[in-house]
């Protein structure tokens, strides 16, 4: 592992000559690259533009992706996705940053006239990302692993029709009764109530089994419970980011959890 | 300094293909006793360890242990082009600091390459006991891995006393291969403890695949819900593993 120290190196209102150093090496040595500036950028490929000057900032990452931001806005102005070759050279009054990708060839030329800030990083990120489960994650993660609901579920079926539209899923709980699921990504309301509420009649008439209703979501409105109680429904509820751990856990482990003994 | 010659361009052209299987940027470490590289994948989830001891060499020297870090498919580009019989020599530019690739048959020809900064990890090898071991022909092994990527994208491997069961179930299709010890495929297989471990098939049939130019003989090792080390035996001397986590089910 590298030492805190060779971490980050970082020039302010450094000469071209210095920020281009700097910049040479972080390229040799894949670093993440940072550089605020006046810069202009020329990008010829798949199409062709030019950014006239302008103070921005210039990020080309480890992987050789490079994105050019402007002080506001979220998306780049200009970017190059990895896979890019850079080269940087100090052309009389201008450092040019010049990156190429191959296939398609595509080139991005960024001419910086004065630097403010240059920096290499080495940033170390082994972290993965977690997005929490919409809808329909909620819904796969409770028919992998029932007991999200409660101990004992079987789900039978899911998006199952009953008129006057779907149910999420359904399934029968330990005692042989039948469940009809509503799942809601978000704090359950009223009309949530009342759209499950509907299913009960249609799909009693069909069995003579007896009806269970539940209302899964992460929490349910204040005012709401005793509407539940009153039609005869309940609630459950169930974490979407525990559906996604569920959901997550099925794929695949990494070896490194294995590298100490157990 | 360093000067590593292979009589034959097939041998390193093969060693690369398995490389470049996982790794991109392959880190190598040029010894006194040997060429060795220990990486995994960008995602994590596969090792290859990988060592050629000296003796694979025609010529070998190295004054002092060196890191060099080479684009795997950079250099696979320069192999495919060495024939049967040639002779491929990998040393130092000293006046640039490139590699130098030198193959040599019925003409010389060199070539330089970039060199990368070498990744400062030390990968360990997973710590497992391992209960189950079972020899198979690389070739039976690829078949049986292609039949169960017909119908999905992962594998259930089993054993038991005197067979392997691969199972995979697919949305439309599900397919068990029963592969019986003593037959052509599985040569010897022991068994401590009956296991069971799911992988991703697309990682096995690449590892297989890739591995299968230089090995026909591999060895597979696994416990329930741990990784899978298969080793592929190696013509000449050396030695050519990987390791590859299990997915893990939700029970």
């Amino acid at each position: 592992m590298h030492s805190p120290k060779n971490k980050i190196s970082v020039l302010t209102y450094p000469s071209l000559a210095e920020a281009s150093a700097l910049i040479e090496k972080a390229f040799a040595q894949r670093r993440t690259l940072v550089v605020a500036g006046n810069c202009h950028v020329h990008y010829a490929g798949r199409a062709n533009s030019t950014l006239e000057y302008g103070e921005r900032l210039l990020i080309i990452k480890s992987d050789g992706s490079l994105l050019v931001h402007r002080p506001t806005g979220y998306e780049p102005v200009n970017w190059q996705p990895s896979g890019s070759v850079f080269h940087v050279e100090v052309k009389g009054e201008k450092l040019e940053v010049h990156g190429v990708r191959q296939k398609p060839r595509e080139t991005v030329k960024v001419d910086f006239t004065e630097i403010l800030m240059a920096s290499a990083l080495n940033l170390a990120d082994s972290g993965e990302f977690l997005l929490h489960a919409s809808e329909d994650d909620m819904h796969r993660a409770i028919l992998l692993k029932p007991e999200l609901l409660e101990e004992g579920f079987k789900p039978i079926s899911w998006e199952k029709h009953v008129e006057p539209g779907f149910v999420d899923i359904y399934g029968e709980d330990k005692d042989g009764k039948l469940v009809i699921v509503e799942v809601k990504r978000r704090t359950a309301s009223k009309e949530n109530v009342l759209q499950l509420a509907k299913y009960i009649e249609p799909i009693k008439a069909k069995t003579r089994r007896s009806v269970r209703a539940i209302l899964a979501a992460p929490s349910l409105a204040k005012d709401v419970q005793r509407l539940l109680v009153s039609m005869g429904l309940e609630f459950k509820a169930v974490d979407p980011k525990k559906c996604a751990q569920v959901l997550h856990k099925a794929s695949n482990s990494k070896l490194e959890s294995f590298f100490k003994e157990n | 300094m360093f000067k590593l010659k292979v009589s034959d361009a097939k041998l390193l052209r093969d060693m690369a293909t398995a490389i470049s299987i996982l790794v991109d940027e392959a880190t190598f470490k040029i010894e006194s006793d040997g060429l060795k590289l220990r990486a995994m994948d960008p995602s994590r989830v596969a090792m290859i360890d990988f060592e050629w001891p000296k003796s694979v060499f025609q010529e070998y020297e190295a004054t002092e242990p060196t890191k060099i870090c080479l684009n795997i498919s950079e250099l696979l580009k320069l192999l495919k082009r060495a024939g049967k019989d040639e002779s491929v020599e990998l040393g130092l530019d000293d006046k640039t600091g490139k590699l130098l690739v030198t193959i040599m048959g019925k003409y010389a020809r060199k070539f330089t390459m970039s060199m990368l900064e070498p990744s400062e990890e030390e990968v360990p090898t997973p710590k497992i006991s391992f209960n189950v071991k079972a020899k198979t022909t690389t070739s039976g092994l690829s078949q049986a891995i292609e039949d169960a990527q017909l119908v999905s994208d992962h594998v259930k491997i089993e054993a038991e006393t005197d067979k392997i069961t691969l199972s995979a179930t697919g949305d439309i299709m599900g397919a068990t291969i029963t592969i019986q010890k003593g037959t052509d495929a599985l040569l010897d297989l022991e068994v401590k403890e009956n296991a069971k471990a799911t992988f991703s098939l697309s990682y096995l049939s690449e590892i297989i695949k890739a591995a299968a130019a230089s090995s026909e003989i591999a060895t597979l090792e696994f416990s329930t819900d741990m990784p899978v080390k298969i080793d592929f035996q190696q013509a000449k001397e050396g030695k050519l593993t990987f390791f590859l986590a299990p997915r893990i089910e939700t029970e």
